[in-house]
């Protein structure tokens, strides 16, 4: 079976344990609302301070969203030690890690989807003109973050320290892009336009890139023995 | 593409787990068409032996060849490897159905449904079929486990306890599957404590202790 193929029914399986159990979206979801929440409640803000404010909100609920959503799904593997039901499978390991990161990637664009409105209404900043290029940067973003954080994962299927690997490892590998992204919608939130933040999206292009092509290479290694 | 093979063997097999010898040089062959049960006391390394065999973990030192494969074949090897593990493998929030569809499609077998149902038919799975498996007791996700290591006719069958927690007839029909698979030319493989069962399935009994073959005591 060639790799995405088997890759894609991995992302089909996660999606419809999510479908029947809803409970990923659930826990995330509540946690990305009371981070936006608190904050905006915290962090009294004007128009004028808002848009500095608002994108260390909104990469600081992705960031911990997607260690709760990754964690979670790779949990779901270890039940029952049910992974082995991939690894004794004739496919390529490597399917095992796109397939993990892609469901994760899908889960989290859908609690970005409630996360990003909401950050934009509890800061008053007007969508109009900065939708598009937010939602680019949240996927750019996204992607990096969520690739090397699955990688670290499936390190940690038999690893006892996975969720200090997790904080030890993933956040300084993962600073790079977050601090683009972060910087990227502070530029946009501050009036700059698409062309202007281009220069920071190829920065997060370049950094996806380098991530999945490493972690679609090194899995086949590291799955190979659990 | 599938590899077959007629033969596995072992030779000076050793594993460890840092400073514990789980295995420590295990020379053995399995022919097709046999049933080998291989009993021991807790941490003699029979399980250690099957997950080697299912390449679930590399020896630290030894070989095992499948015919005249190796484990660098691992992939074409694995789609005529079926293994029912102690921990059942199994997603928990999906039903046995749906267990058993996933491994047929990662096993690109052709007529999924029509193979799955036959199993489970042969393993009275029917009426609980469509439950998720955390609400099946430990003899039901058994049987979902056994079917599913059986779905895609493997050559190489590798079962740790696969007798927990059945009651008598479902035992009965696992011993009947087993027989089956045997006079299809398989090669079975079982660890088991239970005696009872061994001796209605086995075609020769070895005994493990501390990492290594011994003789049987008495």
């Amino acid at each position: 079976m060639n790799t995405l193929r088997a890759a894609w029914l991995v992302t089909l399986k996660d999606l419809q344990l999510e479908l029947r159990t809803k409970e990923i979206l659930t826990s995330t979801g509540l946690f990305a609302v009371l981070v936006v929440t608190l904050s905006s409640l915290a962090f009294y803000t004007d128009p004028l301070s808002a848009p500095d404010i608002a994108p260390g909100v909104l990469w600081i609920s992705i960031l911990f969203c997607g260690i709760l959503l990754i964690g979670r799904s790779w949990a779901l593997e270890r039940e029952n030690d049910a992974v082995f039901a991939l690894l004794l499978s004739p496919i390529p390991r490597a399917s095992i890690y796109i397939g993990k990161t892609l469901s994760a990637l899908i889960l989290l664009f859908m609690v970005e989807l409630l996360l990003v409105p909401l950050c934009l209404i509890f800061f008053q900043i007007e969508p109009s003109g900065v939708m598009l290029p937010l939602l680019a940067l949240v996927f750019l973003g996204s992607v990096g973050f969520v690739s090397t954080a699955s990688l670290f994962s499936a390190v940690g299927i038999r690893t006892r320290a996975r969720d200090l690997m997790l904080s030890v490892v993933v956040f300084p590998l993962v600073a790079p892009a977050l601090l683009a992204s972060a910087v990227a919608t502070r530029e946009l939130f501050g009036g700059a336009s698409m062309a202007e933040i281009q220069n920071w999206m190829r920065i997060l292009g370049a950094f996806d890139l380098l991530f999945v092509s490493f972690g679609v290479w090194i899995s086949r290694h590291l799955l190979a023995e659990t | 593409m599938k590899l077959d093979f007629e033969e596995v063997s072992v030779a000076g097999l050793a594993k460890s787990y840092g400073p514990t010898l789980a295995l420590a040089g295990v020379d053995l062959s399995f022919e097709a068409g046999t049933v080998s049960v291989i009993q021991g006391s807790n941490g003699s390394g029979k399980s250690t032996l099957l997950w080697l065999i299912a390449m679930l973990a590399y020896p630290t030192r030894g070989e095992i060849r499948y015919g005249q494969h190796g484990v660098a074949r691992a992939d074409g090897l694995r789609g005529r490897i079926g293994f029912v593990a102690h921990q059942l493998q199994l997603y928990p929030g999906l039903s046995g159905h749906e267990n058993l569809l996933l491994a047929a499609r990662l096993q690109s077998i052709a007529y999924a449904d029509r193979r799955a149902t036959d199993l489970c038919e042969a393993l009275a799975l029917g009426d609980y079929w469509n439950r998720p498996v955390r609400t099946y007791s430990r003899g039901q996700a058994q049987r979902v486990s056994i079917a599913r290591a059986l779905l895609h006719e493997p050559r190489l069958l590798l079962m740790d306890e696969p007798a927990t927690g059945l009651d008598e007839k479902s035992t009965e029909s696992v011993v009947d599957l087993i027989g089956q698979e045997k006079r299809a030319g398989a090669i079975v493989i079982i660890v088991t404590h239970e005696a009872k069962f061994a001796s209605a399935v086995a075609d020769r009994i070895l005994h493990m202790d501390r990492g290594r073959i011994v003789e049987p005591e008495g």
